[in-house]
């Protein structure tokens, strides 16, 4: 029987984190996981992360993946793919499904890193071929190549299903809705700012009625839902799709570890039935570690920091290093792991509806309601300023963790300062030099470029845009608001891209000067002849 | 305080609902009504459930039902979902083919 210092299980953000880690003090690792390709959920998020820099901050998530497997290589890893873990025995044995076989292996300490797995919500229908879930749809397109569906109702308004949703629309295909049971969006603010500008309607407080189709999804019925989440029947709304994808949270996939006996507990807040684990990813049982959605469903950015703190903790475990390292190290981690764990979509403060943030400013309502921000609440916030000449609008109204604007720009005009929730601030002392630094390394998409003095009776909009075909300039199209309605006709007067960019795309288009504060989206192509 | 598994606790008639067609476990093919038919039968734990009826048996091993017949059967218990017994996991994981668990390789 094969042995190592430790086994991984699961190549996941966490999972690889931890074989890293745990690499770096010498031990003899190996990391299993089911899939063909390593990286867990990594390979299928092609948007910008947040964060900060050591949080890998503003880098796409494939990318993140393939550093981190790079990087398990280079200190000697072992990543075994297409291997299935069916059970964890006593004395830390398991045995792993590979090809026709089940092979045993055996290690001196565990870290259990096996993710989550999406949740589903039953209503007639459900069954139909067509209805999927939103990680699901994520992986036909983003690792297959293969557009889910053409026309699709998004039920769920979370980061899964927001960020799903838009990079749906980036496939190339139409959003007909975005339906969610709760009157506010769950997920990030700028990410619904981004369906919402690009006319995707939201339907809150709604929830799905029934599928419809004989042998696959033609249509859904949606309705809204009174406060006892009962549906309240004239509210019936018909759209005609054929997939209807499910963004409903995610369980902990903790089989693995509770059969191998580790003490469990059924805990809402981290996503349903888990093992008992403290800071350091220790379970009831010796040796045995988890860390990642498995310990706890969060997002993959703590993931990462939890895999290498258990990587710390099976170090320490084994001898590789002493309790003073451990512990040094382990502080680091859980620093980094505090500035990600802040702000309004904190646990602590999940379900929770702050009247202002954490500067004081009135929230966003319309934000958190709607799915868009008015002009009115960009306007109030300090990421908008007046200012003569071009300069950055940044449209970032709650308190999230990610601060890669602030160092993106050379002449120090955003400021968010030390704690990476704080809400972007724009010093009108400093002169914009509209590089568009700032627009692109924006992971949420909210900044934009606005000069007033553009032209006569003209300013110019410069947003982030990451559609293809990319339009050219001199196109025609409509400019779009914060809520997809078409305000005016408008022409493409730039269009920028560059590596450093990575992939957003700078698009400069020309509006009258009442409509700089307004026009955040650009529709053109065959599109132009038509208006929401 | 009274014990969910008190076989005499009374939790009332069993009637009809309007959904009670819809499949909760796809796998094995088991309706909502036959999970809430299931709990009046007397099965009041969600491993006695799985046990009578299969749900969470097939070939996904109850990833995406386990929580929805959870609901379900919590409700028709009058009781907090998160108060039931979780089911306990064994091997395989995965489903596996009888010749592969017969072909035990040490490595």
């Amino acid at each position: 029987m094969k042995r190592y210092d430790l086994i991984v299980v699961g190549a996941g953000p966490s999972g690889l984190s931890a074989a890293i880690e745990a690499a770096k003090y010498g031990l003899n690792v190996a990391v299993f996981d089911e899939n063909t390709r390593p990286g867990g959920q990594l390979f299928k998020q092609v948007h910008k992360f947040f964060g900060s820099k050591e949080h890998k901050a503003k880098i796409r998530g494939f990318q993140i993946g393939q550093d981190l497997l790079a990087e398990a290589k280079a200190l000697g890893v072992e990543v075994i793919l297409n291997a299935t873990v069916t059970g964890l025995f006593q004395d830390k044995e398991i045995t792993v499904k590979i090809a026709d076989a089940i092979c045993h292996y055996k290690a001196d300490s565990i870290i259990v890193a096996t993710g989550a797995a999406e949740n589903t919500v039953p209503f007639a229908g459900w069954t139909l071929p067509g209805v999927m879930g939103a990680g699901a749809a994520q992986t036909l397109m983003n690792l297959h190549g293969i557009k889910p569906g053409n026309k699709i109702l998004m039920l769920g308004s979370g980061n899964v299903g927001l960020v799903v949703g838009y990079q749906l629309l980036q496939a190339g295909c139409e959003l007909a809705a975005l339906v969610d049971a709760s009157p506010k969006v769950g997920g990030y603010g700028v990410h619904a700012a981004k369906l919402a500008r690009a006319g995707v309607p939201f339907f809150l407080s709604h929830t799905i009625v029934q599928a419809k189709g004989n042998d696959h999804v033609t249509g859904v019925e949606i309705a809204q839902v009174d406060e006892n989440w009962k549906v309240i029947p004239a509210s019936k709304k018909y759209f005609e799709v054929d997939t209807i994808c499910m963004a409903v949270g995610l369980s902990p996939m903790a089989q693995l570890i509770n059969m191998a006996g580790a003490k469990m507990e059924t805990n809402p807040q981290k996503g349903g039935c888990v093992p008992i684990s403290n800071a350091y990813g220790e379970t009831s049982l010796a040796g045995v570690f988890v860390a990642g959605d498995v310990a706890g469903v969060e997002e993959a950015s703590s993931a990462m920091i939890e895999g290498h703190i258990a990587g710390v903790s099976a170090a320490a475990y084994l001898g590789f290093i002493g309790k003073e390292e451990q512990i040094s190290r382990y502080k680091d981690l859980e620093s980094s792991l505090c500035k990600l764990r802040q702000g309004m979509f904190s646990l602590e403060n999940r379900g929770k509806v702050p009247s202002t943030t954490e500067e004081g400013y009135a929230t966003a309502n319309n934000l958190l309601y709607q799915g868009f921000c008015t002009e009115e609440e960009v306007l109030r916030f300090p990421g908008t300023t007046k200012q003569v000449g071009v300069h950055a609008v940044i449209e970032c109204l709650q308190n999230i963790p990610c601060n890669p604007c602030q160092e993106a720009c050379a002449r120090h005009c955003i400021k968010i300062g030390e704690k990476i929730t704080s809400l972007p601030s724009v010093d009108e002392e400093k002169t914009c030099s509209g590089c568009g630094m700032c627009v692109a390394s924006c992971s949420g998409q909210a900044i934009f470029l606005v000069d007033e003095s553009y032209a006569d009776g003209y300013a110019s909009v410069t947003m982030p845009y990451e559609f293809l075909p990319l339009p050219q300039v001199g196109e025609i199209g409509w400019a779009l608001d914060r809520s997809g309605e078409a305000v005016c006709k408008t022409e493409v007067v730039q269009v920028k891209t560059s590596p450093v960019f990575d992939h957003t795309n700078l698009l400069t288009i020309k509006v009258p000067v009442d409509k700089a504060m307004s026009a955040r989206f650009f529709k053109g192509g065959v599109f132009h002849a038509i208006h929401k | 305080m009274q014990s969910i598994n008190d076989r005499s606790r009374d939790i009332g008639d069993f009637f009809a609902e309007a959904d009670d067609s819809v499949l909760i476990c796809r796998c094995e093919e088991i309706t909502k009504g036959e999970i809430r038919r299931a709990v009046h039968d007397g099965m009041f734990t969600l491993t006695e459930i799985r046990r009578y009826l299969r749900t969470g048996m097939g070939l996904c091993q109850g990833q995406s039902c386990g929580n929805l017949v959870k609901k379900i059967v919590a409700k028709e218990l009058g009781v907090s979902a998160n108060s039931l017994e979780p089911v306990f996991s064994r091997a395989p994981m995965r489903p596996v083919e009888m010749k592969i668990l017969a072909n035990e390789r040490g490595v």
